[in-house]
Formats: C-alpha cells, sequence, structure tokens
C-alpha cells in the first residue's frame, strides 16, 4: 500500500543557511539560521493559489449579476468589513484587507491538504508546521500591538498593562495571543495527518483492515479538510478582528463621556432628515 | 536506561494529556451543545444563527485538545529521537 505521508510527521528537515546555531529553550531549540524547504514549497504552492484565485476574480470583475467567484469573496470582504466595524470601530479599514487575506490564504491553504500530499516529501500541509502559523500569528501579534499604540499613545498603552487586578496578568495575557493562535492552527491540522498517518500503519498490523483503513482515510479527510480546515480558517480570522478589537478595548468607554452629547445631538438631528 | 526512562515517562505524560483533554473537550462540547439546544428551544426562529455559534465554539474548544494531541507527540518523538 501507498503510504499518504512519508515519515512520520513532524519531523520537518532543517536546511541550514547560514550555520547550525540555536537558542535552547529547554524544551524545544529554535533554530534561527536555518529554513524547511518542505515548508516554504508547500505554503508558496498555497501562496500562488491564492494570489491565482485573487487575480482572476479582480480581472473578471463586472456590475450587475456577479459571478460566482465574485459573490463569494464579495460575501466575505463584505462579511469581514461587516466583523471589523462591530468589534473594532467603523474607520479601521486597514484590517479588513489583513484579516480577509489571512483568511482567504488558511482557508486555500487547508483545503489543499486534500490532495494526497506526501507523495514528494516536499509537498506536506502548509499549516502542518510551527514555524509557518507562529509567523502567522507573530504579525498578527505586531501590527496589533502597534495599533494598540498608535490609538493609545505610548503612554496610555503602557498604562494600560497596569490595569487594575494584576499587572502581570495583563503582560501574560498579552504574550499568551500569538502562542494560542499559532498553536490551534498547527495542531489542528498537525493532528490531521498524523490520523492518515496512523491509519496508513493499519494494515501494516492487520493485512485483512487494509480496506477498511482506505474507508477510513477518505472519511477523515472529508472531515478534516473541509469542516476542521474552514472552522479552523474562520477561527483565524475572527480572533484576528477580537484582537484588534481588545487593542482599543476601553477607549470607547473613556471618551464616551465627552463625545456623546455630540454625537446624540447629530443622531436626533439626522433622523427627521432620512425619514422623510 | 536513561533513554528508556524518558521514552517512558514521556509516553505516560502523552497518556495523561490526552485523556484530560479527551475529557475537558467532551464536557467544553457538551455545555455547548447543552446551551445551543436551550437557545434552540426558547427561540426557534433563531437556530441558524446559533449554530454557527455553536460550532465556533467547539472548534475553539476542541482546539486544546488538537494542540495537546500534536505537543505531546512532537514531546514523545524529539524524547524517542535522543540517543543515550
Amino acid at each position: 500500500m501507498t503510504y499518504l505521508v512519508a515519515g512520520p510527521p513532524g519531523t520537518h528537515p532543517l536546511t541550514p543557511i547560514c550555520g547550525d546555531q540555536y537558542l535552547n529553550l529547554l524544551v524545544i531549540k529554535f533554530y534561527y539560521c536555518a529554513i524547511t524547504v518542505d515548508t516554504l514549497v508547500s505554503s508558496g504552492v498555497a501562496i500562488a493559489v491564492t494570489l491565482g484565485i485573487a487575480f482572476y476574480a479582480a480581472s473578471r470583475l463586472k456590475p450587475g449579476v456577479p459571478s460566482k467567484l465574485q459573490m463569494v469573496l464579495e460575501f466575505l470582504v463584505s462579511y469581514v468589513r461587516g466583523l471589523v466595524s462591530e468589534t473594532v470601530t467603523e474607520d479601521a479599514t486597514f484590517i479588513i484587507p489583513i484579516a480577509a487575506t489571512v483568511g482567504l490564504y488558511i482557508l486555500v491553504a487547508n483545503w489543499l491538504d486534500f490532495l494526497p500530499l506526501g507523495f514528494t516529501p516536499l509537498l506536506q500541509p502548509a499549516n502542518a508546521d510551527l514555524n509557518q502559523t507562529l509567523a502567522m500569528a507573530i504579525v498578527v501579534f505586531l501590527i496589533s500591538q502597534w495599533y494598540a499604540i498608535r490609538v493609545r499613545g505610548l503612554g496610555g498603552y503602557l498604562r494600560h498593562y497596569l490595569r487594575p487586578p494584576f499587572p502581570p496578568l495583563t503582560i501574560i495575557e498579552e504574550i499568551v495571543k500569538p502562542v494560542t493562535l499559532s498553536l490551534r492552527l498547527f495542531g489542528n491540522i498537525f493532528a490531521g495527518v498524523l490520523m492518515v498517518y496512523l491509519l496508513t500503519l493499519v494494515p501494516q498490523a492487520i493485512p485483512l483492515a487494509t480496506p477498511l483503513s482506505a474507508v477510513g482515510v477518505v472519511i477523515w479527510k472529508f472531515f478534516d479538510v473541509f469542516f476542521v480546515g474552514s472552522i479552523q480558517a474562520f477561527i483565524f480570522m475572527l480572533l484576528t478582528i477580537i484582537y484588534f478589537g481588545q487593542a482599543r478595548e476601553g477607549l470607547d468607554e473613556e471618551s464616551h463621556g465627552a463625545h456623546a452629547p455630540t454625537s446624540g445631538h447629530a443622531e436626533r438631528a439626522a433622523t427627521p432628515a432620512t425619514t422623510h | 536506561m536513561n533513554h528508556a526512562i524518558a521514552l517512558a515517562g514521556s509516553m505516560i505524560g502523552f497518556g495523561l494529556a490526552l485523556g484530560g483533554g479527551a475529557i475537558g473537550a467532551a464536557i467544553g462540547d457538551g455545555l455547548a451543545g447543552n446551551a445551543t439546544i436551550a437557545g434552540v428551544s426558547r427561540q426557534p426562529e433563531a437556530q441558524g444563527r446559533l449554530q454557527v455559534i455553536m460550532f465556533l465554539i467547539i472548534g475553539l474548544v476542541e482546539a486544546m485538545y488538537f494542540i495537546n494531541l500534536a505537543l505531546g507527540f512532537y514531546l514523545v518523538t524529539q524524547a524517542g529521537a535522543v540517543t543515550g
């Protein structure tokens, strides 16, 4: 029987590019001078497909009755826009492309896993490598920190860490964000790969169970790719927006007293005009 | 000998992590389903919206279990790869 994965998953071979140095973090060795070629290739394929879909849709844009692809992408963008204006604020429009791109890319990368990857060791599920998901999570984390500084000012940003209950808790809360964000996606996709690997090991022990294991692989792939993959892509996108919302948490209440009367007057003045 | 002890210890720890994670994920799934059923029986027209939220919560809850699974497997392979 052909194995769907060449070796035990989780062993992405490292290719050193500038020596063999690493930071030893007790549990995990952090190689900062090496790359994993298989993840680079597979995420490159996912990036190419995502860009292809987006550019194809952009070149076929037309008003009136949109094509199906355009409808799906328009729904995605308008949904993200609604989420951002609900969770963060109306004028934080720079979050919309970040969140929509992250969501579309992870969705494409997860759905590409349905192809029988692993025939060549170079093509693995892109998100089954912690380096890949941690990179995305750190980018989201850094942009949300920058947004918090921009919105609150540097003093307000630092004061935000001295919130009443217990100051170190706020710092831990911030540091844990990228860790859980990346581990959630990585754990789900990696567990999918692991399950396929374990199912393909069954015929070695029980030769009669070969058809059962093949059916199991197909069923598991359907569940893992189309259900877990979509939900995890959606959750990553949603949490990205929620982290931006938390970056300006409490600001609206502080300025509420100052701005409430004017906005109230404006609304009251505007409502009769719109009802006519 | 040390290697065998490390491998055995990591296996036992992996089993404990999987067991605890499975208990937590199952309880969390049950709570989400319970709240969804209560919400639907109170407001049947909200079923569509509630189901979306329920699947979202289930994805978040079960992620902790998958994190356990992936990291535990990773640590076991690390302990198995250490020689000596």
